[in-house]
């Protein structure tokens, strides 16, 4: 009996990989003036972004009710007696307190354990999808959780904004608040850092902006894995991910897009690069 | 009153009486004091704090049964002390100690016990507080202090002449305060505390002179400021002049018959910065007193009250620190930059700067302005960026005058700096920091277009007064009559189709069309470049431009 993985939507995983690598996605729900969206289910990243450059209303995010996630693990049981439920970070929603909340809810029987990723984006995506692969593998709960803790602080990532307006609506700017009102042009480059958003940099023109994201995957020894999302700029992604290919040859680049509950926090143009691995 | 002009010396009768007269002198400018205020909150009353300070000295003078000045002295340092109010205060009964120590034991005080004194005065001023901050009534009576000293070694040590001085010296020092503290250039004011002390030893010298109809009939000149009120010092954390002290009270009356004109009096015997307005129906007031049950014991009678506040202003006033210290980026390692004109200080600060200090060409701000921006910063470690080759020189000088660990990046220019600011990492140690930080501002290409001051031959330029000059990371290479023309010139130079990007600066003197014109036209000829215009603000330069 394998052990089944269940995740929020936060981690921006590609659907096709999801379905290969046996992951059940949680929706955020994504509300837009009152009506609610559940991500990536009722809209996608394209239709969202027609949303947002349509109309001048901000969207909001919320987590669904604990219901919902327990009645995901009561489906889930069905199928397996041991399930991981890794979340967004605590720090950014509140998808880890419902996540642990609902396990009481649930009704069928069932081993459930949950830990809060301390990040978001691809960084949470390639937390989940290498759990995801080493329960495939056949390992068990304990030794999934330990790899988990071992990934948590080797998952990273960095993303070039195009605007923080979304990030200082949401209110998840954090620390990056001291690159707000900046008076010159420059591309901002933060990243996720003891489960927040932080300010890692800042460049003068969008090239350097992307080339900072190379660089940055390009310090990395032992890879686990490289993600690349895009927002609305599909074409600046796949060129990066086409650099970082020729860089390392052997890995899989996945390349994957901003989910519309993330795209309604970074806003348009966010390019990211996320690495689970080590450093120099 | 004797009459003093020949005095050589002065007993202790005559010292009391000299303290009275000063005292006099000081009453009729304290509330010219009070008004050099450069705090939005609380109320700084150091006018008044320091006449307060200085009657409780002479009510203990006149305790003291012998007339020797050293009795004297001692009862005056003696008064100062219980009496003192705000830190003004507390600093002048600091240098009443220092003079009952020069004058201990002695009978008499001539010339050469006047310098003494002084200079022990300011040591003791100095010495009686953790963190000395220049630009306060402690500059002034060290420099007064200093040129008593000089005056009786090189001049003459008549009493009167060494008092003469001493005042002199105190004004000018006054006059001065503003370029030592950013607070007070920020808010066009002189140091009050400065300010007081220099009316005290004003109206001891009229008393030695014997000019009796002066202290009468005149009141003390305000001393104005050396330089003129410039743009805002943006997160500068103000120094600390003075602590407020007891309760600000505000409160509304409401009535049929009030008099505000004659609550103003009553009120006025109860406490300090007192405001009544109003009329027979309603009055606000406000009020800084120790005691607010019995201001509101008072007023209750007279109408029902409304809108009550009272704050201790110690909280009030740690409230405002704090608040400074929030409006600062949260950073382990804290920047202090050197730039002038408000446009390049918003892009600095804006950029992460912790601290402007105000300065560049022509305005090179010294050691101890950079010292004071260091000390400042709620961090233990600084980068200093100079922004001006002038002036790397006086930053060095900082780390070793400080127990903070201060690393100087010698940036030349204001694209050096902007460059160097843009390449702070925020995750990274100082040692990295100043690396990247040095990388970053060698990789950038400095223009810099002006106007020339006068003729002159240089690097094989025929220069005409006037023409616009343009260079090169610090190299003259171009001249011609119009300065977008030199700044086209310049950008000519540095290959400007292998370029990224280009930020044009405009300066306090050049018009934002002439500007947009040249960036307009630059982007025609390298359509691949970013070209931005900044109002920059800066004096001098009519562009400053970065191009990488």
């Amino acid at each position: 009996m394998t052990v089944k993985i269940i995740t929020d939507s936060l981690g921006d995983i590609p659907a096709e990989q999801a379905e290969e690598l046996g992951i059940t996605v949680i929706p955020i729900n994504v509300i837009f003036g009152n009506i609610n969206y559940r991500d990536g289910v009722d809209l996608t990243t394209e239709q969202f972004y027609d949303k947002l450059a349509a109309g001048k209303i901000y969207p909001a995010t919320i987590v669904p009710p604990l219901g919902r996630f327990a009645d995901t693990y009561d489906k889930v049981a069905e199928e397996t007696g041991e399930i991981a439920v890794i979340t967004s970070s605590s720090k950014l929603t509140a998808s880890y307190d419902t996540a642990l909340l609902a396990r009481e809810r649930m009704k069928k029987k069932c081993r459930v354990e949950v830990i809060d990723s301390l990040s978001a984006i691809m960084a949470q995506g390639l937390i989940v999808m290498a759990a995801a692969k080493a329960a495939q593998e056949g390992a068990r709960l304990g030794k999934i959780l330990e790899g988990v803790g071992n990934n948590i602080p080797r998952a990273h990532t960095r993303m070039a904004f195009g605007t923080l307006e979304y990030l200082r609506r949401g209110g998840r700017i954090g620390k990056a608040k001291t690159f707000l009102g900046t008076v010159l042009k420059v591309s901002p480059i933060l990243g996720i850092r003891d489960g927040e958003v932080y300010p890692f940099a800042r460049e003068h023109s969008r090239a350097r902006a992307i080339d900072y994201l190379y660089d940055f995957a390009d310090g990395f020894t032992k890879i686990d894995g490289i993600g690349v999302e895009d927002a609305t700029t599909p074409d600046e992604a796949d060129e990066l991910a086409r650099r970082l290919q020729s860089r390392f040859p052997g890995e899989t680049i996945n390349r994957s897009r901003v989910s519309p509950v993330v795209g309604a926090h970074v806003g348009p143009r966010v390019l990211g690069v996320a690495v689970l691995g080590d450093r120099d | 009153m004797r009459y003093m002009a020949e005095a050589n010396s002065v007993s202790g009768k005559d010292l009391q009486e000299m303290f009275t007269a000063a005292t006099g002198w000081l009453e009729k400018s304290a509330a010219d004091v009070d008004a050099l205020n450069v705090f939005p909150v609380p109320d700084g009353d150091t006018g008044t704090n320091m006449l307060l300070t200085m009657r409780s000295s002479i009510e203990e003078s006149y305790q003291v049964a012998n007339n020797s000045v050293s009795g004297v002295a001692q009862a005056i340092a003696r008064g100062a002390l219980i009496g003192a109010r705000g830190n003004s205060g507390v600093i002048l009964s600091q240098i009443w100690n220092g003079l009952a120590q020069g004058l201990d034991e002695k009978e008499t005080m001539n010339g050469a016990d006047l310098v003494e004194c002084l200079l022990l005065a300011s040591r003791t001023a100095y010495n009686g507080l953790s963190n000395p901050v220049e630009g306060t009534i402690l500059t002034v009576i060290r420099e007064a202090a200093e040129a008593a000293k000089a005056h009786a070694a090189d001049v003459s040590n008549d009493l009167i002449s060494v008092m003469e001085a001493t005042v002199e010296a105190a004004r000018e020092s006054v006059a001065n305060t503003p370029t030592l503290l950013p607070v007070l250039k920020e808010s066009g004011v002189v140091d009050a505390g400065g300010q007081g002390l220099y009316t005290i030893l004003e109206g001891a010298l009229h008393y030695l002179k014997g000019e009796t109809e002066q202290l009468k009939l005149r009141r003390p000149w305000m001393v104005a400021s050396s330089i003129p009120l410039t743009t805002k010092v943006p997160q500068m954390v103000g120094a600390v002049d003075e602590v407020p002290y007891g309760y600000c009270t505000n409160f509304v009356i409401k009535g049929t018959e009030l008099d505000p004109e004659k609550l103003r009096k009553r009120l006025e015997k109860k406490g300090l910065s007192v405001i009544v307005i109003g009329d027979e129906s309603a009055v606000r007031v406000h009020i800084h007193t120790l005691d607010p049950g019995d201001i509101m014991h008072y007023v209750n009678p007279l109408g029902t009250l409304h809108q009550i506040n009272i704050r201790n202003m110690d909280e009030q006033y740690r409230d405002f620190l704090e608040m400074q210290k929030e409006r600062m980026p949260e950073v382990d390692t804290a920047i202090v930059a050197v730039v002038a004109g408000e446009g390049l200080s918003q892009v600095f600060t804006s950029l992460g700067a912790t601290i402007i200090v105000p300065g560049g060409q022509t305005m090179n701000p010294s050691t101890k302005d950079l010292l004071q921006a260091v000390e400042a910063v709620p961090s233990e470690k600084v980068i200093i960026l100079p922004n001006n080759k002038n002036i790397v020189l006086t930053a060095e000088q900082v780390p070793a005058l400080t127990e903070k660990k201060i690393h100087v990046v010698p940036t030349k220019t204001v694209p050096q700096g902007v460059a160097a600011l843009l390449a702070f990492d925020y995750e990274a140690d100082l040692e990295t920091n100043t690396v990247n930080m040095y990388q970053a501002q060698a990789e950038v290409r400095s223009i810099e277009v002006t106007r020339a001051v006068r003729a002159s031959r240089l690097g094989g330029l025929d220069i005409k007064k006037n023409q616009a000059i343009g260079f090169l990371d610090g190299d003259l290479v171009a001249v011609a009559d119009k300065t977008e023309e030199v700044l086209n010139e310049v950008l000519e130079r540095v290959e400007p189709d292998k370029a990224e990007v280009v930020t044009i600066y405009y300066g306090a003197d050049t018009k934002p069309a002439g500007a947009e014109q040249a960036a307009a036209s630059i982007r025609e000829r390298y359509p691949q470049l970013q070209v931005e215009v900044v109002q920059g603000g800066q004096p001098h330069y009519n562009y400053i431009a970065s191009v990488e």
